[in-house]
């Protein structure tokens, strides 16, 4: 029986070391590049099919999932939602983009000048799912931190950039409002920075040097991963109190884990559906990058 | 011997109010029964699950079952998004019957049963953002309809000149009659309707009445007309003041102990040295019946029967169920005339989704504005 249990241990470890990578979150940024890289190494099954919808998906369209709570589900809402949802982005370009990269949102705006205005940012936060999707954009502008927040979906948005498509360390920047101002600081005309094609998305492991307390938040508590300098302002009653309100075992709590998830299954069903549509999306968008690109040389002489 | 002393009683009571009393009478103050207001029911308030028992029966007699509820009624059929029956046998009035009378804005049309599937915001065409509920309306149909004089319940509902309207029974969500008592599906007999999960009636004007059979779907209301939606509020069991009042509660810290979330005072002293009826206080939440009257229809989906309804408070839980009416709100009743009694719908002249011309539809192209 000890035999047993221990070969079977060593099983369901196996299992969970391969199947770590199923979360909702776009936490895990090196396994993604890693499974966004299509792997030629695997030998080749007779019975196992590739899957059609690229394991990445889920990190580029996070939106298309539902909230995983059991209470608010209703497929027939969540497909209407989708469809509406395919229906904008045939209107719009919305490219893929993380928390911490640095967008350009255009947008109808009726009491601007032009009835347009123009937000370059950082983007700190990505949250909500369906048409309800939103995310935050952070800037320093004239010594004064300003934040927007842009609906995905809000059909006043009339183009959205990506200046610089990276990850950062954490999921969401909210640090930054206590940062020193130059870690949100960004210039209105910045250009596009272009990334070759198939390249996972660069992770920038910056550390963000943090402004004395008062704060906003008890960052100490949090577990940040790109803020250098918080230890410089705790004190002992800081520490003890943070390590009180850890959590150190919810990493191994796989019913809760499941609970905050949409399970892998339903994840295929779901992209299996939206997945034609997006991907002819995509090569649109890609002919179209292209022209744009191509300049007709001048003829000289 | 008790018995006998009552009998004698009585007769002599009979005998004394014939004759001048001429016996002395012992006086019963008592009427002998008990005249409490009796709960009487309508006829279609009855059990409905059947206690299920798996002994006794075969795999091959249930599947034989299954094939008799099968035949009587057809195959499963995934309709409108709902899985249910495809009921063939089932009296469709396809056209709509040629004697109906004009609509007035007097006349109280029947309503629909629907389920709250969720919420999600739309936009109008000058860029503002409405919060909407998705209501689908699941699978109804007319059960039957009771003309004024036959109605009388015994609990009166709140309706001005109730003898001057009949009512419509109404059933939606189509179940498998095996796992229904005799007596619910004794119900449905007559209109050949499948016994349904949920019942509901609906108070009409007899020029609204409605054929047993006929499938009631979303083209009964129009876009932009306005709904009055009933449903059960969650459930939130007993709670004290600071959820069920929205009070604020005390401080949490400077010396504040032992009173954190509790109401503070709750009634004064002298001659009003009471708790005063209605004195917000702490007990059960939720689990009742309320009704949000006059929201906007936004959109309207004919392929999964589904309304969009302006606001995210309509009370119930998601996948709960709720009852679609006509708004009783003077200023918002419908000008025009709405499909009266309900629109008979053809398979392909109705085009899947409804807008209102109020409403950006997402195939649209983006807001902007035009300077000025």
């Amino acid at each position: 029986m000890n035999v047993n249990a221990r070969i079977l241990t060593h099983r369901v470890v196996q299992q969970c070391t391969l199947k770590r990578i199923v979360t909702f979150s776009t936490k895990p940024t090196q396994q993604a590049a890693a499974v966004a890289v299509p792997q030629q190494q695997e030998a080749p099954g007779p019975s196992v099919r590739k899957p059609i919808v690229p394991a990445h998906y889920r990190f580029v369209y996070p939106e298309f999932l539902p909230d995983p709570k059991v209470e608010w589900r209703n497929s027939v809402r969540e497909k209407l939602e989708r469809l509406d949802m395919l229906d904008r982005r045939r209107q719009i370009e919305l490219p893929e983009f993380y928390v911490g990269s640095i967008l350009a949102v255009t947008s109808s705006d009726p009491h601007a000048a032009g009835k347009t205005s123009r937000f370059v940012g950082i983007c700190i936060h990505r949250e909500r799912c369906g048409l309800r999707a939103r995310f935050i954009l952070r800037n320093v502008i004239d010594h004064q931190g300003i934040e927007v927040v842009y609906e995905l979906y809000d059909p006043t948005i009339q183009k959205v950039e990506v200046l610089r498509l990276e990850k950062r360390l954490d999921d969401s920047l909210f640090y930054l409002r206590d940062a020193l101002p130059e870690y949100s600081t960004f210039d209105e005309h910045m250009e596009a920075e272009t990334l070759e094609e198939g390249t996972p998305v660069p992770v920038n492991d910056i550390k963000v040097v943090l402004r004395p307390r008062p704060w906003l938040e008890r960052w100490e508590r949090q577990n940040l991963l790109g803020v250098a300098n918080i230890d410089q302002y705790l004190k002992d009653k800081h520490r003890k109190s943070a390590a009180k309100v850890q959590k150190p075992w919810e990493k191994y709590d796989l019913m809760k884990q499941y609970r905050s998830t949409i399970p892998e299954e339903e994840q295929k069903e779901i992209f299996a559906e939206v997945h034609t549509e997006l991907h002819t999306l995509e090569l649109q968008r890609k002919r179209n990058k292209r022209k744009r690109t191509f300049v007709k040389p001048k003829q000289l002489a | 011997m008790l018995r006998t002393v009552i009998c004698d009683l009585a007769r002599l009571r009979l005998s004394g109010s014939t004759s001048p009393a001429a016996v002395l009478v012992t006086q019963v103050r008592e009427k002998g029964h008990l005249s409490r207001p009796r709960l009487r029911n309508p006829y279609w308030f009855i059990r409905k699950e059947r206690t299920q028992t798996d002994d006794l029966v075969t795999g091959e007699n249930r599947s034989f079952i299954k094939e008799v509820v099968h035949d009587t009624y057809g195959k499963p059929a995934l309709i409108k998004g709902i899985q249910t029956y495809e009921q063939k046998q089932l009296i469709k009035t396809p056209v709509a019957p040629t004697d109906i009378e004009p609509w007035t804005p007097a006349v109280r049309r029947c309503g629909l049963i629907a389920r709250k599937i969720g919420q999600y915001p739309l936009w109008l065409k000058n860029g503002e953002r409405v919060r909407t509920t998705l209501l689908q309306v699941v699978d109804n149909h007319v059960v039957k309809y009771i003309p004024p004089g036959e109605y009388t319940p015994a609990q009166r509902p709140r309706v001005k000149h109730l003898d001057r309207y009949g009512c419509v029974l109404v059933g939606a969500e189509s179940t498998n009659p095996a796992l229904l008592t005799k007596e619910y599906c004794g119900i449905f007999r007559d209109s050949g309707v499948m016994p349904t999960k949920n019942l509901a009636r609906f108070i009409v004007s007899p020029q609204a009445a409605l054929a047993p059979g006929t499938p009631l779907n979303v083209g009964h209301f129009r876009v932009g007309e306005f709904v009055d939606v009933r449903g059960k509020t969650v459930d939130h069991g007993f709670q004290g003041v600071v959820k069920r009042h929205g009070f604020k509660g005390m401080p949490a810290s400077h010396g504040v102990t032992k009173t954190h979330r509790r109401p503070g005072n709750i009634g004064g002293g002298g001659e009003k040295g009471r708790v005063w009826p209605g004195t917000k206080m702490p007990g059960h939440m939720g689990n009742r019946w309320r009704i949000i009257k006059g929201l906007r229809i936004w959109r309207i989906n004919t392929k999964y029967n589904v309304m969009w309804v302006q606001g995210s408070a309509v009370p119930g839980s998601t996948n709960g169920l709720v009852y679609i009416y006509d708004t009783v709100l003077p200023l918002r009743k419908p000008k025009e005339a709405p499909p009266f009694p309900t629109l008979y719908e053809t398979e392909d002249d109705a085009p899947e989704d409804i807008w209102y011309d109020q409403v950006h539809n997402f195939k649209d192209e983006t807001i902007t504005y035009k300077p000025e």
